[in-house]
């Protein structure tokens, strides 16, 4: 009868389909659109290479004192970026700072982030729990985060490690922010209710339903904290709290090269340019991000 | 006839507190649901209708146990739910369901239809995963989608094909009760002829139970054995849709079925205009809530609330003008 046809008629229209695959694709194409986004790629490409194939890009070894060439300015024989007071190769440090502030930044994010999406699921999900960690987050925020930062490494210590633990610490509040918000307009949505009355499990509503429809705030804030906490560590170590020397890292070279200003600039603004340019990497591929996530903002 | 019952509501009701201030003391209760009396019998359809905000929703999420009822009590095939634990609540819940009002909220946006049909398998039984996709095909089949959609996401759906998706996860389990919470009123008027169709005969085939909630009366009356009339968290009129329909009692329903546009020509019937506002459930009137802007209201309406007294063969009414 009339039924079968009657059933088929909705049926028919089709969509395109983007899923999954395509969607990553997507984003990827809208991000490279992208003027900015697409020069910010290009830098952490750089500097990932710079950081994984280190000993390869350099025949020196960054801590190897060598007092015959000290205070070489760039453009030297055998130094193109020139040497610092002990006659130590600034391109080698360079590489091996990359790799320094790329694994100090991924840690300290990655752990920041675990802390602070668990922190912002149960706030969000849990009414009773909101108050409390909420407040507690407020409290986090009350702190600027390089007193923070020095709070935390006054008392564990002055090491690289204690640096990734005081960024994360203080990459928390604000990763609990996020999740917490996407979480108050999830929670209350049909699909979630319809779960629980299925008698799904609260872990399975939060972590199989909940967390990866969030996932897209959470990349755009961890990209732009990578910038954030690769700053924080290099103000960290210039002020003499994180890494210690030989240790070829890009703020403390800035801290050593503060004597020689006038004599050799090039020790102060090549690992200062080295930062910037990193920060600002992140910075735009995550404001590129935000908008390649965001279906709303259609790039044609 | 002698008619099974399968849910049973005793003086239901449903407050939820306002917390206001800085120690969040609890300064008001919306009264969302407030004393509510039902049988619900096996296999049949009870229409649910009233103005926004007069409870309709809540008492459907009461009776699935989604929220849990400030007082009175809930019985499921004779077993009292309306204080038991999640746990021991689980068994409970493949047998009550609930299809959403719309369809682009009630799916997730990132689950694919396939594994969003096996996750009530999953949860309540230990089917293998080729029983589960067997499963979950014969389903997408019933309600009138074809086995490849399986891999599709929720957003390459209309909206109608979404509520086929929606009505098939509510299946899933074999329930004995569905709450259709407005199933039909974010749909095309064509496709909700549809969808009404696939539920009717789905309640035949598996002899389903339907609390149906909407706030189209012509619906309702197409599709609903009883009706029942709700006005601020309380019931107004229950009574077989004919019943109803042809023979209202209820002031309130008077002034509802008058709305409805008659395309008659000729055979005119007085309008009954309500005037003034819904009262906040908040802070509902005392007496008959319908008292403020009841064209009949008397002195007694504004002191006592009515009986919900029984005036005929299932026709239970609540006013004192009655």
């Amino acid at each position: 009868m009339a039924t079968d046809t009657a059933v088929t008629t909705d049926v028919q229209v089709e969509a395109p389909i983007p899923d999954q695959q395509n969607r990553v694709k997507t984003v990827w194409r809208k991000l490279l659109q992208n003027r900015w986004a697409a020069v910010g790629i290009v830098i952490i490409t750089l500097q990932v290479i710079m950081a994984v194939f280190a000993p390869l890009l350099t025949s020196y070894d960054p801590t190897a004192q060598d007092l015959s060439v000290k205070e070489r300015p760039p453009g030297s024989e055998g130094h193109w970026l020139g040497t610092d007071e002990f006659g130590r190769d600034l391109w080698s440090r360079i590489l091996y700072g990359a790799r320094i502030s790329l694994i100090v930044g991924i840690s300290s994010v990655l752990l920041g982030l675990i802390g602070g999406v668990l922190m912002g699921l149960l706030a969000g999900y849990y009414r009773w729990l909101d108050g409390p960690f909420m407040r507690l987050m407020d409290l986090m925020f009350a702190f600027p985060g390089i007193l923070l930062a020095m709070l935390i490494i006054a008392m564990l210590g002055t090491s690289l490690v204690n640096v990734v633990i005081a960024i994360s610490v203080w990459s928390i509040p604000s990763c609990a922010r996020i999740v917490r918000g996407s979480v108050l307009s999830l929670k209350n949505q049909e699909f979630v209710l319809a779960l629980r009355s299925n008698g799904a499990s609260d872990i399975r509503i939060l972590f199989k339903h909940i967390l990866p429809n969030c996932t897209a705030p959470i990349i755009v804030f961890g990209t732009m904290r990578m910038a954030t906490a690769i700053l924080s560590t290099s103000a960290l170590s210039f002020l003499g709290l994180g890494a210690q020397p030989p240790t070829p890292e890009w703020g403390a070279m800035i801290a050593a090269g503060r004597d020689f200003m006038w004599t050799s600039p090039h020790m102060t603004i090549v690992p200062g340019i080295a930062i910037m340019l990193v920060v600002f990497a992140f910075n735009v591929v995550g404001d590129g991000l935000r908008d390649a996530l965001d279906p709303n903002m259609e790039v044609r | 006839m002698p008619e099974k019952v399968l849910v049973k509501l005793e003086n239901v009701k449903k407050h939820y507190p306002v917390r206001r201030g800085w120690l969040q003391r609890t300064s008001a209760r919306v009264k969302a649901v407030d004393g509510v009396s039902l049988d619900l019998y096996d296999r049949e359809t009870l229409g649910v209708v009233g103005e926004s905000g007069c409870g309709k929703s809540t008492i459907g999420r009461t009776l699935i146990r989604l929220e849990k009822p400030t007082e009175g009590k809930l019985y499921f095939n004779g077993t009292d739910i309306s204080e038991l634990p999640a746990r021991a609540m689980k068994p409970f819940r493949s047998k009550m369901q609930m299809i959403f009002q719309d369809p682009f909220a009630s799916l997730n946006p990132r689950q694919r239809v396939g594994p969003a049909l096996e996750e009530p398998l999953t949860i309540h039984t230990s089917l293998s995963k080729g029983e589960k996709r067997e499963r979950v095909m014969g389903l997408l089949e019933e309600v009138g989608l074809r086995p490849d959609h399986y891999d599709r996401l929720p957003h390459e759906f209309s909206g109608g094909q979404r509520q086929r998706i929606g009505i098939a996860r509510a299946l899933a389990l074999n329930p004995s009760l569905i709450v259709c919470d407005e199933p039909v009123s974010a749909l095309d008027v064509s496709v909700q002829a549809q969808v009404l169709k696939l539920l009717r005969s789905l309640q035949e085939k598996h002899g389903l139970t339907y609390f149906f909630i909407s706030h189209d009366l012509g619906v309702v009356r197409h599709l609903c054995d009883r009706v029942l009339i709700m006005y601020l968290g309380q019931t107004m009129e229950l009574a077989p849709v004919r019943e109803l329909y042809k023979n209202p009692v209820h002031p309130y329903t008077e002034a509802l079925l008058s709305a409805i546009p008659r395309p008659v020509p000729g055979r005119k019937r007085e309008r009954i205009l309500l005037r003034g506002d819904l009262p906040s459930p908040a802070d509902p009137p005392k007496g008959c809530p319908f008292h403020t802007r009841c064209p009949e209201a008397m002195e007694i309406c504004k002191e006592t609330r009515p009986e919900w007294k029984e005036i005929g063969p299932g026709h239970r009414v609540a006013c004192h003008a009655r």
